[in-house]
């Protein structure tokens, strides 16, 4: 498998690493002055991350060590694993009293809705890539795509996981519509959608995800739920001003007044100690790294590359601008977090691994796919 | 090497795949979406960061930093001798703090329990605080006892959310004493939170209702300290950032003498008596005794009175509420007659040998007054007259000098006006003249009128303190003083701020000789064989003083009815005031019993015990000096003659 030729090394992209470990030491620190002082009992968070980190960054290795060509014949194996995982993930959730979303693997916990994002992405890159349309999909060829997305959504709303579901369904609609689907598609598609909605919010909605969604739009009151963390955030991020209150030194987050600090609202302590400048930098950095994933796609082989390049890269921005516009008060709180920047093992190593296909398909835009063989 | 790779790569020819040119493209529109949304969000960063940048940091400082005030001990209030009157003493209170609280349900059924409440009072009490922050304890209980702070402090797991609060609360070491004077402290309401200092005060401070209390607030309050801590998310404080130590509120010492004030308190509430006993130093202007009969219970007061004691302290015919000393208006009757025997000497109206004889009775035009001895007092001169308080002789010297020039007299003596003691609500009296008169009830005067008013009845309404000054004014010879109360106020470090000087009002001039005439005739009242007051007499002490009966009504149904059958509040209002000792006058006494008939008989005997007590060393000295006496020369005899002679 490690056959690698000279020419391989030769197009490995430092800059798309040096961005990935740009933005995974600032997490890093970031992490640090979050959970400081670290928790008495079990190993520090910052000290897991490291850990996590390693066996990610060996993924990524791996990833990258055969043609990204072979995930066609990966794809479905592995779908029908990560279906299994939701399905035992749902039993043990059930049994612990229906909060929980993980397999206790030991040493960390996994939550196999976060690789079931990334699965979605190849495998509808692979389906997309396998089955052209030139002239636009019609219902007919999205069938199975839409059952594809479907089986794992309806596992995770399950869960129950709105936020994670819905970005199943942000995948679905940005990959879809990227490959080009028929104008009538659209219109059916999008009144299925409204119906589902509708019926979901009369439905389907737990109260508190009603709730959630009710208060962002009203959020006086609510003083002390989830507008309180909104509140908490804009408070952190606001008051780092031009350039920040220093490192370890922001007292919304080291005083707890913000929620889930070293998780899904890990950039409000980042936009506390660092400010305006270092948000900027921060920012610049991890979209740049988007955009030059975007041009990977752009300069890949082929269709199945291309497909997968900006399925990954979609899949880390929606995230990140879903978490960010909910940091910043744009959006409700929904349990999304800013891949690779907030804490949490499967969400990272997804990431690190979308990361590694990304570099696997830019280290193999010369070579045609008979070099396979 | 690389440079050979490079050229080998450029030869790979570009695949002219149309569908996946058209992908490309849109992946331009994509990378556009991207940076759009960059910029949206580096904009909402500008907007929150920079923008609204300080209102969020003032946000954030206030959610980190709790400030919390610290209570200043208020001032101590002492009498004159250092002896304390009012002080603070710690008071426990137990509250609740709701966000440590668990179960609490359960705590408080064993609260409740403990502190031997009903839980629904305690559930009422929780109730009327929601809303409020959880953090912001909530008081359950007000002053609990050693015994129940013991227990609950041993017991304190038991007591998720419960703790102490100490508070300082008033203490009065005599009671009730002097309490008109004292005055309580209640909650700040809103009307004084809008005029009050907003630094100073806020919604939940204490603040002087009443008396000394309100008076002094300024003095009393000392300055709030504050303690800035910086606290987490659940309140918790982690650490103090600054700490300002509240300053104690100023010590004030009044002229009061306590023993005094207790003497006349306890006369006064012989007999449920109503009424104001005052003593002031007739050489300075200090009040020794200030005492307002029925006392008010301050303690009924602390944290709010209730609607039930408030109801009742208005509907109590002695009207409790009024500190009599200066809001009480009485006629003032015969003691009045100090006025008008003054007035007509200095005018000339009469002189110490002008006689008019008094045969009970007084015609003018068609109506005839009554003299209080009906069978009259004979041919009788100005110091009899007022020894004997005889009326005809002062209707007569009335009617010569006019209402006026007896006005005229009576408000350089300080009536018919306040005479600007620090007390709340001081009344000015009435001294009423012709031009009053007209003005007031658009009438001209009639001299019948001056007949009535010469005896200091009509129209004339003094206050007890105005009467004690006009007291100390004839003892003193002519000083009119401000009568204070407060001999110093001390800063906490014990600098003397505001030490006590006498203050001279004004001073009646070439008037010596006239005062001496009528304090002749006041001693002979208390020391006379036909003296009125001869109830104050003090063996070694001469006490001078003049009594007096007020009418109240002047009702033609009670007229020679017993005076135990008068309904009280018809009956007249008694009357003394005098000062000691005569030759040489330090203390000047009057009392006034609301509807105590004569002065003579009630109030004398108030006065005196107040002399006695004021004298006590010197006539202990006196007995005992007597008693040396008596022991150097055991077997002197009493001859019979001496002693006898008249």
């Amino acid at each position: 498998m490690f056959r690698l030729d000279r020419r391989l090394f030769a197009n490995f992209d430092w800059i798309l690493l040096l961005l990935l470990l740009l933005i995974c030491g600032m997490a890093f620190f970031s992490l640090y002055s979050a959970t400081y002082p670290p928790k008495p009992q079990g190993m520090p968070l910052y000290l897991k991350q490291c850990y996590l980190l390693l066996i990610g960054f060996c993924g990524y290795i791996f990833l990258i060590s055969f043609d990204y060509q072979e995930l066609h014949s990966w794809n479905y194996p592995m779908y029908v694993l990560i279906l299994l995982l939701l399905v035992v993930a749902f039993f043990l959730g059930k049994s612990a009293g229906g909060a929980q979303r993980w397999i206790n693997l030991g040493f960390m916990k996994l939550q196999p809705s976060e690789p079931a994002k990334l699965m979605l992405v190849i495998t509808l890159a692979s389906y997309y890539s396998r089955n052209e349309v030139i002239d636009g999909y019609s219902l007919k060829d999205l069938g199975i795509p839409i059952i594809l997305t479907a089986i794992p959504f309806v596992f995770i709303m399950m869960q129950p996981d709105l936020g994670t579901a819905l970005m199943l369904g942000v995948i679905f609609v940005s990959m879809t519509v990227f490959v080009k689907i028929r104008l009538s598609t659209y219109a059916i598609l999008g009144c299925c959608a409204g119906a589902v909605g509708a019926f979901g919010w009369l439905r389907l909605l737990k109260p508190y995800q009603k709730q959630r969604i009710e208060t962002f739009f009203n959020p006086e009151n609510d003083p002390m739920g989830h507008g309180y963390q909104i509140l908490q955030s804009k408070i952190a991020v606001g008051s780092g001003e031009m350039f920040g209150k220093g490192y370890m030194k922001g007292t919304q987050g080291h005083l707890h007044f913000l929620p889930e600090r070293h998780t899904d609202f890990a950039f409000s302590v980042w936009g506390e100690e660092w400010g305006f400048v270092g948000s900027v930098f921060f920012l610049s950095i991890y979209f740049f790294m988007l955009l030059w994933g975007l041009n990977v796609a752009m300069t890949s082989r082929d269709r199945f590359g291309m497909l997968l390049a900006y399925g990954i890269v979609m899949l880390i921005f929606w995230q990140a601008v879903i978490n960010l516009m909910m940091i910043l008060g744009f959006l409700p709180v929904v349990g999304i977090p800013l891949p690779l920047f907030s804490y949490g093992g499967s969400s990272l190593l997804t990431t690190l691994l979308g990361m590694g296909i990304l570099m696997n398909i830019r280290m193999r835009r010369f070579q045609t796919s008979c070099a396979k063989e | 090497m690389a440079r050979k790779i490079f050229e080998e790569i450029e030869e790979i020819p570009e695949r002219d795949d149309d569908a996946l040119d058209v992908l490309k493209r849109r992946l331009v529109v994509v990378s556009v979406i991207v940076m759009i949304f960059t910029a949206l969000i580096i904009a909402r960063l500008w907007y929150l960061q920079i923008d609204h940048g300080d209102d969020y940091k003032d946000l954030a400082f206030n959610n980190r930093v709790r400030i919390r005030q610290v209570a200043a001990p208020r001032g101590h209030i002492l009498d004159r001798n250092g002896k304390e009157i009012v002080t603070n003493r710690p008071s426990f209170n137990v509250v609740l703090v709701r966000e440590d609280s668990q179960n609490l349900e359960d705590v408080l059924k064993r609260l409740a329990g403990v502190l031997h409440e009903d839980t629904s009072e305690l559930w009422k009490r929780i109730r009327d605080a929601s809303g409020t922050a959880p953090h912001i304890p909530i008081v359950l209980k007000e002053d609990i006892s050693w015994d129940t702070l013991a227990y609950l402090e041993n017991h304190n797991q038991d007591f998720s959310g419960i703790r102490i609060a100490v508070v300082p609360v008033r203490i009065y070491h005599y009671g009730d004493l002097a309490s008109h004077l004292i005055g309580y402290l209640g909650i700040i309401n809103k009307k004084e939170l809008a005029e009050a200092d907003p630094e100073k005060y806020t919604g939940e401070d204490l603040i002087g209702k009443m008396g000394l209390e309100k008076l002094r607030e300024n003095d009393l309050r000392g300055q709030k300290g504050s303690s800035s801590s910086e606290v987490n998310a659940r309140g918790f404080e982690q650490k103090l950032l600054k700490n300002e130590e509240p300053t104690p509120g100023k010590e004030i010492r009044l002229t009061l003498d306590v023993d005094l004030q207790q003497v006349a308190e306890s006369m006064m509430d012989q007999e449920d008596r109503a009424g104001a006993v005052v003593a002031t130093e007739v050489n300075t202007g200090r009040v020794l005794v200030a005492a307002s009969a029925p006392k008010i219970h301050l303690d009924d007061f602390t944290g709010g009175i209730s609607t039930e004691n408030w109801n009742a302290l208005l509907a109590n015919p002695k009207h409790p509420l009024i500190n009599k000393v200066v809001q009480g208006q009485y006629p003032p009757g015969s003691t009045y007659k100090i006025v008008t025997a003054l007035a007509a000497l200095a005018t000339g109206t009469v002189t110490e040998s002008t006689i008019f004889n008094c045969p009970g009775h007084f015609q003018f035009g068609n109506r005839v007054y009554m003299c209080w001895r009906h069978s009259g007092h004979g041919a009788v001169d100005i110091r009899r007259a007022i020894t004997e308080s005889c009326d005809v002789y002062f209707y007569q010297a009335g009617i010569k000098m006019g209402v006026d020039t007896l006005a005229d007299f009576a408000r350089k003596l300080g009536l018919g006006q306040k005479t600007g003691i620090e007390m709340e609500h001081e009344k000015s009296g009435l001294i009423p003249t012709r031009e009053w008169k007209l003005k007031q009830y658009k009438q001209k005067w009639q001299d019948g009128e001056t007949v009535s008013v010469a005896i200091g009845q009509g129209y004339d309404l003094a206050t007890p303190l105005q009467i004690n000054m006009m007291t100390a004014t004839v003892a003193n010879g002519g000083k009119v003083f401000l009568p204070q109360i407060v001999e110093a106020v001390h800063e906490s470090d014990g600098r003397s701020t505001d030490q006590f000087h006498p203050k001279l009002i004004r001073e009646l001039t070439g008037m010596g000789k006239y005062m001496a005439i009528v304090r002749e005739g006041l001693v002979g009242v208390v020391n006379g064989d036909r003296g009125t007051a001869r109830a104050a007499r003090i063996d070694g002490i001469a006490v001078a003083g003049k009594t007096g009966s007020a009418q109240v009504v002047k009702l033609a149904q009670y007229k020679g009815m017993k005076e135990e059958d008068i309904p009280y509040k018809y009956r007249d209002h008694a009357w003394f005031t005098c000062y000691a000792p005569a030759d040489d006058p330090e203390i000047a006494v009057t009392v006034l019993v609301e509807h105590g008939l004569h002065g003579g008989s009630e109030a004398a005997p108030i006065a005196k015990a107040i002399l006695m007590k004021y004298f006590e060393t010197r006539l202990q000295a006196m007995a005992k000096e007597k008693e040396d006496r008596k022991n150097a020369k055991p077997a002197a005899p009493v001859t019979p003659g001496t002693a006898a002679r008249p």
